[in-house]
């Protein structure tokens, strides 16, 4: 039976160890024994509960605990990986991974390099952010309060259909072993509220989503004007009722945070990360110092952004999270990357690697990634010379194509600007674009960059990121 | 690669929890347990990158008291009292559905082609030897094609669902899984093209989606350019191309729940007129060795074949056991029962309505691409589109972009475009105009489409 096993149903906990060190340590040295070069075991134990509400009833609520482990084996230049949530099977499996690794190292043709890792400093701790207010302290009374405030105030009209509200938190606990001597643990906590309301006038059905959320236990959410996100929102879905279909073609687009962190994320991010371009899957092979934006574009990736939904303190592999500035006033500077790539490209490893839980092995990905502000006052000092454009507000979610540089986002709703002036709203407005052109494009930022809506980004696994920037104006974009 | 005790640990450990329910006097109880093990490869850069293997599971306890329900998920079985105390505790603040209970044991045939023995005996220097001959295939169609991401896939997951009301219901089912995208760098232009294909049957060591992505790469290079602007012009999408966008719109719009609650862009339209008089949509759960398919629900509820669209006709939806007692309760919807269409995302989620196996179908002659061709006369074919998760399932809006498309002119293909928009309405495209091909094949999930022409409803906006 694949599943975990412990000598009490208690919460996880900061100050309990979940792996046998011995019996891991005695695996990974077996590893070592075997062949492999590398071997580490991460295990990570997630405590969290998710909540719905419908028109203020509660709909469910689903408190849970989950636990895997990966562990990961380099033998002969090559991958060889298992993960269970049958913690106390790992040292079973050691012979059998090394196996497995071997197996696609014998496959590797003579031109391809074989895996190697960059070197990294050996650390042994414990770290801990810990919350103001550990969510899981926090009753579904309480959470129920905040959601039923944020449905109070999102259903105040008559043309509102439905509101349903969510809320997710989570503890999540990781420890880190090594054949190298790697031993830390760390600890961190989520939170997010969120609501979709829907409206409809006779046919017409539309609905908008907000959300608030971060790094951090119960103040996360305490800190937010949840009527006002709720009243936001109904008065966005009301509007959207009215909105007219989005005009086509290329034309001057002024973007929200929201949207300028989504931008930046599937537009430049995706194609930064290192394991993608080792691939030869971007459009950013070979540009590093390269000078591939306007000058006024600063890209950074933090994962040490407390608030932000993608923080974390230390990465996948045992590193130390720090901020990665991707592009320096235009120029491509870093890759986001992992020890796998950053040996490959001959980096500095920049702690890049996250996976999805501990049942995933960890790939590079992004965190809290922005674009830093530039000299515009405002909004209105963005759109004044604009003829004929597009404002376009909240993020639907978006998609790249990384070899190729193309992308494509959609917003909640949006304006039409017409003689520096914000004029008719729009609906289901999408816009798509060309990395390496659109970076260029950008010939407007305001000063306040901040961090947007909490999202989450998917590479075949699903991780929690924040995204934002300041408002963004594009000189020429493909509006849908 | 399942433990052969696999089947009888989960059921003992099922009964434990149900035997933990007994003792804590819940009035109705229902485990769910899930057992997965596999095998998988990555593929990047033109060689394997990464094997994997592993396992993975869990239990999930709904209760129902009054009414009431609550739910938790555990991995750990020692947790599970603790899980109980949860789910009742949420129970107990959870509002009350007059007429809600667990469904009763109701008796069912079971469905075939679920299970593929030869999948079970799979190990990884298997895997190994199909990634070789993917890699080998791919090269020998063109030797500038390069397999840049993707993978193979093998797993069988034991499942067990028990209840207090006598479902004891348990099986294996298996799954084998194959993914390519394939790049064709050359002359500083870059062509892909993402397809992939999946069974619950042993797939061939070279499936037919590794040729056409191959294709598709191909076919996409040395793009033409159209200065026309955004054009209302007919639109040919491929299964896998539509395949997307479908099961992001109308699966959530045929739930019984969004239309009572006037929430689909089909809500007040049954026994209305919704979609091209010869068109017909059905939620086959039963459909024999299909990907959503199952004898009973994720809630032991016996599983159908389910007519939503007749003719053109709005004639049905899908119901859950609490959905349904729910929305009764709540005077939205005169009758209403659970039509066995619960289904979850694991042992984490509690059942909640979704389809199963979806599929469009023609009463009308089907016709062979070039026919679809002829008709389209001017117009475009997509095979793929970016942000398909960004259409509206409200409204049934869509706007995403594709690289994966071609101009037709006079029925013939004049060449690729290199990008371009697409948007639409996908509820007011199905109304008429729409003509379906030959082939029907498995996308998205399990949406079994063919593709589909559409006459009128579609904008696409060359970039």
């Amino acid at each position: 039976m694949v599943m975990a096993t412990s000598s009490a149903g208690d919460v996880f906990d900061n100050s309990r160890r979940y792996l046998d060190q011995t019996k891991i340590q005695s695996a990974l040295g077996m590893a070592s024994e075997l062949g492999a070069s590398y071997a580490e075991v991460r295990l990570v134990a997630i405590t969290d509960s998710s909540v719905a509400t419908r028109d203020g009833q509660l709909e469910r609520a689903i408190p849970g605990q989950e636990v895997g482990a990966t562990m990961r084996i380099l033998a002969d230049g090559a991958w060889g990986v298992h993960s269970t949530t049958d913690i106390s099977s790992i040292p079973s499996q050691v012979e059998s991974t090394v196996r497995l690794a071997k197996a696609v190292a014998k496959r590797r043709g003579i031109n391809d390099k074989p895996v190697s890792l960059a070197e990294v400093p050996i650390i042994e701790d414990s770290v801990h952010w810990s919350p103001k207010k550990d969510v899981r302290n926090t009753e579904l009374d309480e959470k129920l309060h905040h959601l039923k405030v944020l449905y109070e105030n999102s259903k105040d009209d008559k043309k509102i259909a439905s509101v349903i509200c969510g809320w997710h938190d989570e503890h999540i606990h990781t420890e880190f072993l090594s054949s190298e001597g790697m031993n830390r643990s760390w600890s961190f906590q989520r939170s997010l509220i969120n609501a979709t309301v829907t409206a409809r006038d006779g046919s017409d059905v539309v609905s908008y989503r907000t959300r608030h959320g971060g790094e951090g236990g119960l103040e996360l959410i305490e800190s937010c004007d949840l009527g006002q996100l709720g009243s936001n929102a109904m008065t966005s879905a009301i509007r959207l009722l009215k909105a007219e279909r989005s005009p086509s073609g290329k034309m001057p687009l002024v973007a929200d945070r929201d949207l300028t962190g989504v931008y930046i994320h599937e537009a430049l991010g995706h194609p930064c990360e290192a394991d993608l371009v080792a691939a030869g899957d971007s459009c950013l092979d070979g540009k590093l110092g390269q000078k591939i934006g306007n000058e006024i574009v600063t890209v950074v990736d933090d994962p040490t952004i407390r608030t932000g939904y993608g923080a974390h303190p230390i990465d996948d592999e045992g590193l130390d999270t720090k901020e990665k500035c991707l592009i320096k006033n235009g120029v491509l500077t870093e890759y986001l990357n992992h020890r796998e790539t950053a040996h490959h490209f001959d980096l500095v490893p920049n702690a890049g690697a996250r996976a999805q839980d501990g049942l995933h092995h960890p790939l590079v990905r992004m965190s809290n990634t922005l674009i830093r502000g530039g000299n515009h006052r405002d909004l209105d000092e963005l759109v004044e010379d604009i003829e004929y454009g597009v404002y376009a507000c909240g993020s639907r979610g978006g998609q790249v194509d990384t070899g190729r540089g193309s992308f494509q986002f959609a917003a909640q709703e949006a304006w039409l600007i017409e003689n520096g002036e914000l004029t008719n709203p729009l609906k289901d407005v999408s816009v798509s674009g060309l990395t390496l052109q659109i970076l260029k494009d950008v010939d407007g930022l305001t000063t306040d960059s901040r961090l947007a809506a909490p999202g989450f980004c998917g590479k075949g696994q699903t991780v929690p990121v924040g995204d934002g920037g300041p408002i963004m104006r594009i000189k020429e974009a493909l509006v849908g | 690669m399942l433990p052969d005790d696999a089947l009888e640990r989960l059921i003992d450990g099922s009964k434990k929890i149900g035997d933990l329910c007994k003792k804590n006097n819940v009035q109705q109880w229902e485990i769910l347990a899930l057992q997965s093990y596999g095998h998988e490869l990555d593929i990047e850069a033109g060689k394997i990158s990464l094997a994997a293997g592993g396992g993975d599971g869990g239990y999930g306890i709904r209760v129902v008291e009054n009414g009431r329900y609550g739910y938790a998920h555990l991995v750990d079985i020692n947790s599970a009292e603790y899980a109980i105390n949860q789910a009742q505790s949420i129970a107990k603040v959870s509002p009350s559905i007059e007429g809600f209970s667990l469904p009763s044991n109701q008796p069912t045939d079971g469905v075939d082609g679920l299970f593929d023995k030869r999948i079970l005996s799979l190990g990884p220097e298997d895997l190994l030897q199909q990634a070789d001959s993917i890699l080998s295939e791919v090269s020998s169609i063109d030797e500038r094609a390069i397999v840049t991401g993707g993978g193979v896939g093998v797993s069988a997951t034991a499942g067990v669902l028990l209840s207090s009301e006598g479902i004891e219901h348990h099986g294996i089912t298996t799954s084998h899984g194959v993914g390519v995208q394939v790049s064709i760098d050359e002359d500083d232009q870059l062509t892909s093209s993402w397809q992939g294909e999946s069974s619950k049957q042993l797939l061939t060591p070279v499936p037919d989606c590794i040729k056409s992505s191959v294709e598709w790469a191909q076919k996409t290079r040395d793009p033409i350019s159209i200065d026309s602007g955004a054009e209302d012009l007919p639109v040919l999408m491929t299964s896998e191309g539509l395949a997307p966008l479908f099961s992001v719109v109308v699966p959530s719009a045929i739930r019984g729940e969004r239309l009572a609650r006037l929430e689909s862009f089909w809500s007040g339209r049954e026994g209305k007129n919704v979609m091209a008089k010869d068109l017909s949509l059905i939620d086959d759960a039963r459909k024999t060795g299909a990907k959503a398919s199952s004898s009973r629900d994720a809630e032991g509820v016996p599983t159908r074949r389910q007519v939503i669209v007749e003719s053109g006709t709005l004639v049905g939806s899908l119901w859950s056991t609490r959905d349904s007692a729910k929305l009764v309760g709540e005077g939205k919807i005169d009758h209403a029962e659970s039509t066995g269409s619960a289904s979850r995302g694991g042992h984490q989620s509690p059942p909640m309505t979704s389809c199963s196996n979806l599929e469009l179908v023609s009463s009308s002659k089907s016709n062979t691409q070039d026919q679809l061709l002829e008709r389209m006369d001017t117009g475009y074919i997509v095979n793929s589109v970016m942000g398909a998760h960004t259409a509206n399932p409200t409204s049934g809006d869509f706007s995403v972009t594709t690289s994966s498309i071609l101009r037709v002119e006079d029925g013939d293909i004049v060449g690729a475009i290199k990008q371009a928009g697409l948007s639409g309405n996908m509820a007011k495209s199905l109304q008429k105009d729409v003509f379906l091909g030959d082939n029907i094949r498995v996308s998205g999930g399990s949406m079994y489409l063919s593709d589909v022409l559409f006459m009128q409803g579609l904008r696409v906006n060359p970039a």
